[in-house]
């Protein structure tokens, strides 16, 4: 919550080393503004990325989730991010039947000197988080403003 | 039931020959427990044993598993229609020789008893098979056998879904019977036996066993070949099998791929095409 008493999500975003993180730091080294509400986690390749890692950050009171990594194609490893689409296309698959709100996962590409579009991909998952609101775990019971901020640093 | 006295006569005649010609040293099949009058699955080495194989409506477990704990020697199994699928999965992720084992394929499964799986199954034939017992079903017997059942899930909204699958999982014990019984799940050390890190706590809260299903499904992805056996093993009755069920259907959906049609196909995830579907990521 805000001043105003809005809805401020925690997303944590898990970001490429060799393209989207270097895009946050393009973005911010550029002056460029974009919402403070993601806890970025710095992944070698979206390859790395086991969907457990998504599954277990809702578990622990992570709004929303923000995965991004290099476009198809411009892989530092030539194909893990091929491999990464495919189980983040399922695991979404999963967690809509499920009834997490599709909102709530965000996937995109974003090359290093894509600063600007980062910075618009932050705005919109944030903008996707606050539509459906805060998250309320997976038993229903919602987390606490204290307890969602420590859980989410560790994550 | 006719049906079933047929296909055990015929199994019971092929393994006692196999046996007999020293083809294989085990048979690996259905048989009437000692103790109690359940089926149960059963190891024979002795053709004069033969007979006590059995096939009828409770031979509900997967015995494909257990070709796991013979890697290194020839045996014979007795494969329904969906252990065939998982037999060609362990095929294609390389566990087990093919030159090892001889499947006694069951074509034209009758089905199981209270398997809601079997009511959606479309295969019907064993997919690989040495020994084929049973009369081979046709497209059309099969489409017929086919119930149009609507996924009641689908149609509701995030909210409604979340609270039924809350309403599932609550009851879950964490016994693990659906990952024992299920053929996909081979690991020696599961997730959620590790603690680094530790994915999932052990606890029987909500939030756990929800995550533990979610993880579990995810497991399934490319693999779950929809047998239906973690739904009979849960003693409280879980609708265990509805996630792994959507995996199959969004996995034939959005990159046309079904587990265990083939004994040369890469598994799902363990494969890429340039030109995949980006369903649901962000413009």
């Amino acid at each position: 919550m805000n001043e105003n008493n809005e809805f401020e999500p925690k997303i944590a975003a898990f970001l490429c080393t060799w393209c989207s993180y270097a895009a946050a730091d393009l973005a911010g080294s550029s002056r460029i503004q974009y919402p403070p509400n993601i806890r970025v986690v710095r992944v070698p390749c979206t390859g790395r990325m086991d969907p457990f890692l998504i599954i277990k950050a809702f578990n622990m009171g992570a709004d929303g989730i923000l995965v991004s990594g290099c476009h198809p194609g411009d892989c530092h490893f030539l194909d893990g991010n091929l491999y990464a689409r495919r189980r983040f296309v399922m695991l979404n698959e999963m967690m809509q039947y499920a009834g997490v709100e599709a909102e709530r996962m965000n996937f995109t590409w974003c090359s290093a000197s894509e600063g600007k579009r980062f910075a618009g991909v932050v705005e919109d998952a944030v903008e996707n988080v606050k539509k459906v609101g805060p998250w309320q775990g997976f038993d229903g019971q919602g987390f606490s403003q204290e307890e969602g901020e420590t859980t989410v640093e560790k994550v | 039931m006719k049906k079933y006295e047929k296909i055990t006569e015929e199994i019971v005649e092929i393994a006692e020959k196999l046996l007999k010609e020293n083809t294989v040293e085990k048979v690996i099949g259905f048989g009437i427990g000692i103790f109690t009058e359940e089926v149960t699955p059963i190891f024979i080495s002795n053709p004069e044993n033969a007979d006590r194989l059995v096939f009828n409506s409770k031979a509900e477990m997967s015995l494909a598993k257990y070709l796991l704990n013979y890697k290194d020697q020839k045996v014979a199994i007795v494969a329904k229609p969906c252990d065939s699928r998982a037999i060609a999965t362990y095929l294609a992720e390389d566990l087990i020789k093919r030159e090892n084992i001889k499947v006694i394929g069951i074509n034209g499964c009758p089905g199981i008893e209270n398997n809601t799986a079997c009511e959606e199954c479309d295969i019907r034939n064993a997919v690989i098979s040495d020994y084929t017992v049973g009369k081979k079903m046709t497209e059309e017997e099969i489409e017929a056998k086919l119930k149009d059942k609507e996924d009641k899930i689908e149609k509701m909204t995030p909210a409604e879904r979340m609270e039924y699958f809350q309403k599932e999982f609550e009851r879950c014990t964490r016994c693990y019977a659906c990952r024992e019984a299920c053929y996909v799940c081979y690991c020696e050390q599961c997730f959620t036996e590790g603690n680094q890190p530790e994915w999932v706590g052990d606890s029987v809260k909500l939030n756990d066993n929800f995550t533990y299903h979610l993880m579990r499904a995810m497991h399934m992805a490319g693999r779950c070949v929809n047998c239906g056996a973690c739904e009979m093993a849960c003693p409280e009755g879980i609708d265990v099998r509805a996630l792994a069920a959507k995996m199959c259907r969004s996995a034939e959906e959005l990159f046309d791929y079904r587990a265990g049609i083939d004994s040369d196909q890469k598994t799902l995830l363990s494969d890429y095409d340039v030109n995949d579907t980006e369903s649901g990521f962000m413009e």
